[in-house]
């Protein structure tokens, strides 16, 4: 039984079981960086716009900062630290942003990471237009998202239509 | 934000006047009051709960004085509205002109000054949200007046 | 044998990005300590108006609430803070410094003000507790638009002066008015160039931590210059600077207000952690952000221009108001950067320029990327566009014969820039760039079809626009590079890194000096505890200037791996090569030691060390410039526009430009889209709005709109180089360069399309559909 106006939380995060009494109000970015200790998932704006607290809630594409974590009960939840799971080796699509200088500061990068994640997954030769239309609701105040494109042009390995 | 409109009342300037001394019917007409009480002689209190786009049921104390009365003609109001997610501070200034059909024109200005968090995230929305709540106040208050006029009308 | 360049303008790969991608890089926020409190801040909502009471005892009664601060509570801690860039000496010049306390006192002068500091076991209960607290402000009128805040009767901002005047300054070259009087030609307008916030996804955040047996401050803080931090911080706190470490770990762009010290929250929050004897930690949020942190706005200038028949500048004169917003830490520095860009690249023999700064019940003004010059260059090309109409010549042949030849430098314009110093054109080359930018877009095929592309409901326009950026200032930087018992180097230097790739950047000019590979180079930035000399990142100078004090201490350490070899080894020092992480004897491959064995031989346990002889292979070195060095470069646009929903789309945009050498072609290209997206936005999406009560209505990026992917176009780039007589390999600044020419292009491209004049940036929809109502009717 948690305490009085807690609410028991039971979800898997990049494949782990995880449980824990939460405020209902606690959002589950909050949750994943503060309860989690898992900082790779950043907040930009808390209002849903920027994009860089996207985690994937049940494979799909899905903002943190505008959920609450008990909306996260007996989902499926993947970080930007799932990509990487020792931390240090790269997958082809980070690899190719690391080759492409697809990032800066880096605070926008694994929102754009998972957003880039299922779009892949789903569409694995679009062209660049349907990139940047796939991109358009990632804020990216460093890069003017010219890398970024010219990333997902190496590890789709063919030049975008 | 400047408000300001027009509403044709259906009933004689009198009663219309009554109507708007009355914080009980205020209370009721107007959306999101919770409680509206005179506090003084021509000074209200009370709390409303407005929403305003992201921002739901947002509590603001609110007092109200009335000036420059001219029954059954004209007055003005000083509104001062404060909450947790800004303030509502302003005055109108209400004229109410007998119809030759029996029904009364209601005339309003409004000069509100809003700040805090409502006027920099719910800007867009501030105005037809207004529109809105005013509209609804002023139709709720005319069924109210109709309801008084047919219930002196049946004598009770 | 002098270094090979095996890395410097290779396109290397960055050292730092496997830790960003992999979402293990530590941002300030991150940092989690055991007993952690937090922080919210009750702030104004009001632009203007006397404080007459705060009332924090409800607040302090709600569970969880540890504290709550106001102004009574600080003492002398609550004493203004310190001007931070004290104007240079030009003569005649008049400076009222202002500056904001931590915690407001008497009046409140801008939205987001911060009035009291909650401190609470969770944000949550610390945001629960904002409300508790009781604020009673007397309402002022706000001054709010620039002209009407210098007229008599206006509401004061500071009480204590006779006007909302923060300054006065007049700067001249040569006699305008008899320039004037020989003039065929005087084109003269009113031009608005607005700005916004710089808007790094990352906002601010400060965390604290008080050891009380140590008595040692350690404060995490997303900070552009964590060395002026350190030392001010121990100042106002009554400390030595050695108790007081700041760490700027990874921060997420800064773009110039995150140097802007001190922030209320700067102070408060070690204040707090002091007091209380517990780590203290403050987010802001994307709200607070758009009142809290600095920002740029607008600029009202009056300015003309006096020609010959044939084109040719024979004077300019500028008067202009500049908002400093409510109070004036940071000085005169982006004015004066507005006064001297706005020469650009042109011979400009006459020339009077006079602003006036403007207190206004808005959030304080600080340099955003561009700091300025934005405002001097759209000044400078439109009056030369209205020229070039007025005259019938073509755009890029009114500028080709107006720039600076390659035989007039160093070129001195006699103003002073903002390091202080005179500014003085170091180098440059102007037309070829001019040149090249003209053919890439294709500018006279362009100007060939104008009639076509004015015609139809999407009209096409070309824009090319010069510009020329004074950067690399001083004061100085420093370096210590150090060869480990491992082998691998390890560079510490006082800026902080906010994505510009020092991590890589430094270690490609350490790693070609000490012929070791650039990923065996850790490079250590922004924490005090590893380099205690220097200034910050700001003013395009990492590179030129730290860079260059990581190029002196490598070649110091290179001496002493050569001196030090060449004994071991039994070989005279020229014989020696370094590379691949060894020295050896050239010609003789068994003659050879690592430079782990030799940084061990450095360390002796045992034996006597000569006299003058320093332990280890390690150097400092500090690098100070003359004076600033001068990039340049063209833009050009094609943009397209729709008349009938008024919606422009940039179709291509080309970047000629000359920071002098560059180390990472790669990364130069990252810092130009980068500027060219945000300028871009500054034209067309960004813009602050604020009502005459000084309420800012669009303070979240759902108003606040910045470009997206697919806003900005493809970014062709080529680089030239004229490199800098100022530091050894010739470096120039990059990083302001991409939005300082922006708005200038979009607009000379957007009147190319619909003949009609844009004086105002940004240009919005709105009123782009404004004025082509306008020119229709006409």
């Amino acid at each position: 039984m948690p305490r009085r106006g807690l609410m028991i939380l039971r979800l898997v995060v990049n494949g782990g079981n995880h449980e824990a009494d939460v405020e209902p109000r606690l959002l589950l970015s909050d949750f994943l960086r503060q309860g989690l200790g898992l900082t790779g998932t950043h907040v930009g704006c808390e209002h849903g716009v920027c994009g860089a607290c996207t985690i994937l809630f049940d494979g799909e594409p899905a903002r943190s900062c505008i959920m609450l974590a008990v909306q996260a009960d007996g989902h499926a939840i993947h970080t930007i630290e799932s990509l990487s799971p020792d931390g240090i080796t790269l997958n082809p699509l980070q690899e190719a942003f690391r080759d492409a200088h697809g990032l800066q500061c880096g605070f926008c990068t694994p929102g754009i990471l998972m957003t880039l994640s299922a779009f892949l997954r789903d569409n694995p030769a679009p062209s660049q237009a349907e990139v940047r239309d796939a991109l358009s609701a990632n804020l990216c105040r460093c890069t003017g998202y010219q890398h970024i494109v010219e990333a997902v042009t190496r590890v789709t390995r063919s030049p975008l239509r | 934000m400047i408000l300001s409109g027009t509403f044709t009342f259906n009933g004689p300037r009198q009663k219309v006047w009554d109507l708007l001394q009355d914080p009980g019917v205020l209370a009721k007409a107007l959306p999101g009051t919770e409680r509206l009480t005179m506090s003084g002689p021509d000074r209200y209190e009370g709390v409303m709960k407005v929403s305003i786009g992201p921002m739901t049921a947002a509590k603001f104390d609110v007092t109200v004085t009335l000036a420059d009365k001219q029954p059954p003609e004209r007055f003005t109001l000083q509104i001062d509205g404060k909450g947790g997610v800004g303030f509502a501070r302003g005055s109108a200034a209400v004229t109410l002109q007998e119809q030759g059909d029996g029904g009364t024109a209601m005339d309003y200005t409004s000069d509100v000054q809003i700040g805090g968090r409502i006027a920099s995230v719910g800007q867009r929305l501030i105005e037809s949200v207004s529109r809105m709540m005013m509209r609804q106040a002023l139709e709720a208050l005319d069924r109210e007046l109709r309801a008084r006029i047919d219930a002196d009308a049946s004598g009770s | 044998m002098s270094p090979e360049a095996r890395y410097v303008n290779a396109r290397v790969r960055r050292n730092e990005d496997a830790r960003l991608l992999t979402g293990r890089a530590r941002f300030v926020d991150d940092v989690q300590l055991p007993g952690l409190l937090h922080v919210a801040f009750v702030r104004s909502e009001h632009a203007h108006g006397r404080l007459i009471k705060v009332d924090g005892a409800a607040a302090r009664r709600r569970p969880g609430v540890v504290a709550v601060y106001t102004f009574d509570d600080l003492g002398e801690y609550g004493r203004p803070a310190p001007v931070l860039v004290p104007p240079p000496p030009i003569s005649g010049l008049v400076f009222h410094p202002r500056t904001h306390r931590p915690l407001a006192s008497g009046k409140v002068r801008y939205v987001g003000e911060p009035i009291a500091m909650i401190v609470a076991e969770s944000r949550y209960l610390a945001e629960d507790a904002v409300r508790d607290v009781i604020v009673d402000v007397d309402p002022l009128d706000a001054v709010v638009d620039l002209e009407a805040a210098l007229t008599a009767g206006a509401a004061r901002v500071h009480d204590d002066l006779e006007s909302n005047a923060a300054a006065h300054v007049v700067q001249r070259k040569g006699d305008y008015a008899a320039a004037r009087d020989r003039a065929d030609v005087i084109v003269a307008r009113r031009f608005t160039y607005d700005r916004g916030a710089a808007a790094a996804l990352e906002n601010r955040c400060v965390l604290a931590q008080w050891d009380r047996q140590a008595e040692e401050l350690t404060i995490w803080d997303t900070t552009q210059a964590p060395i002026p931090i350190r030392n001010g911080l121990a100042s106002r706190l009554g400390l030595s600077e050695s108790q007081v470490r700041v760490v700027a770990p990874f921060v997420g762009g800064g773009f110039g207000p995150k140097i802007m010290m001190f922030y209320p929250e700067e102070l408060l929050v070690p204040w707090a952690s002091i007091r209380l004897a517990r780590p203290i930690k403050w987010t802001e949020d994307r709200q607070e952000n758009f009142f809290a942190t600095t920002q740029e706005r607008g600029q009202l200038h009056d300015a003309e221009m006096a020609l010959t028949r044939d084109g040719r500048i024979l004077g300019i004169r500028d008067t202009f108001l500049f908002d400093t917003g409510a109070y004036d830490p940071y000085g005169l520095t982006i004015p004066i950067n507005t006064q001297c860009t706005l020469l650009g690249p042109y011979d400009v023999p006459n020339y009077s320029s006079e602003f006036t700064a403007v207190f206004t019940n808005k959030t304080i003004v600080t340099p955003v990327r561009g700091a300025g010059r934005q405002h001097g260059v759209f000044v400078s090309e439109r009056l030369l566009d209205l020229a070039a109409r007025e005259l019938g010549i073509d755009r890029v042949e009114i500028r080709k014969r107006n720039l600076l030849g390659p035989d007039r430098f160093p070129h001195n314009h006699e103003i002073m820039f903002q390091d202080s110093a005179p500014l003085v054109y170091d180098s440059g080359d102007y037309l070829p760039a001019l040149e090249q930018a003209a053919a890439t877009i294709g500018y006279a095929e362009l100007v060939r079809q104008q009639a076509q592309r004015r015609s139809g409901t999407r009209r096409v326009g070309v824009g090319i626009a010069c510009y020329v950026e004074g950067t690399g200032i001083g004061p100085y930087e420093g370096a210590r590079v150090t060869v480990e018992l491992s082998g691998k180097v390890r560079v510490a230097t006082g800026v902080g890194t906010q994505g510009q790739g020092h991590y890589t950047v430094f270690a490609q000019v350490v790693a070609d000096v000490l012929g070791v590979s650039v990923e065996d180079v850790q490079v250590i930035t922004g924490d005090t505890r590893e380099f205690q000399w220097g200034t910050g990142t700001f003013a395009s100078r990492g590179a030129a200037v730290a860079g260059s004090a990581c190029h002196a201490a490598a070649m110091s350490v290179r001496e002493k791996i050569v001196a030090l070899a060449a004994s071991v080894l039994g070989a005279e020092p020229d014989r020696l090569e370094v590379a691949g992480g060894r020295v050896s004897v050239r010609g003789a491959a068994d003659r050879t030691i690592s430079l782990a064995q030799l940084a061990a031989r450095a360390n002796p346990l045992r034996g006597a060390v000569r006299p003058g002889t320093e332990p280890g292979l390690e150097s400092t070195a500090y690098f100070g410039p003359d004076r600033g060095s001068t990039a340049s470069g063209v833009h050009a646009m094609i943009v397209e526009v729709d008349v009938e929903t008024a919606m422009v789309e940039v179709k291509r945009y080309v970047v000629v430009h000359d920071c002098g050498r560059i180390i990472n072609p790669l990364l130069v290209e990252g810092q130009i889209h980068g500027g060219v997206a945000h300028g871009l936005g500054n034209a067309f999406y960004e813009q602050l709005v604020y009502d005459e009560q000084g309420q800012l209505l669009n303070a979240s990026f759902m108003d606040y709109l910045l470009p997206t992917a697919t806003d900005v176009p493809p970014i062709e780039t080529a680089h030239r180089e004229t490199p800098s007589p100022f530091n050894p390999i010739g470096l120039k600044g990059v990083g302001e360069a991409g939005c300082i020419p922006t708005g200038a292009a979009f607009a000379q491209a957007v009147e190319d399309a619909l003949n009609i004049e844009i004086l105002d940036i940004p240009l919005s929809p709105d009123r782009l559909f404004r004025l082509i109502q306008q020119a229709a009717d006409r």
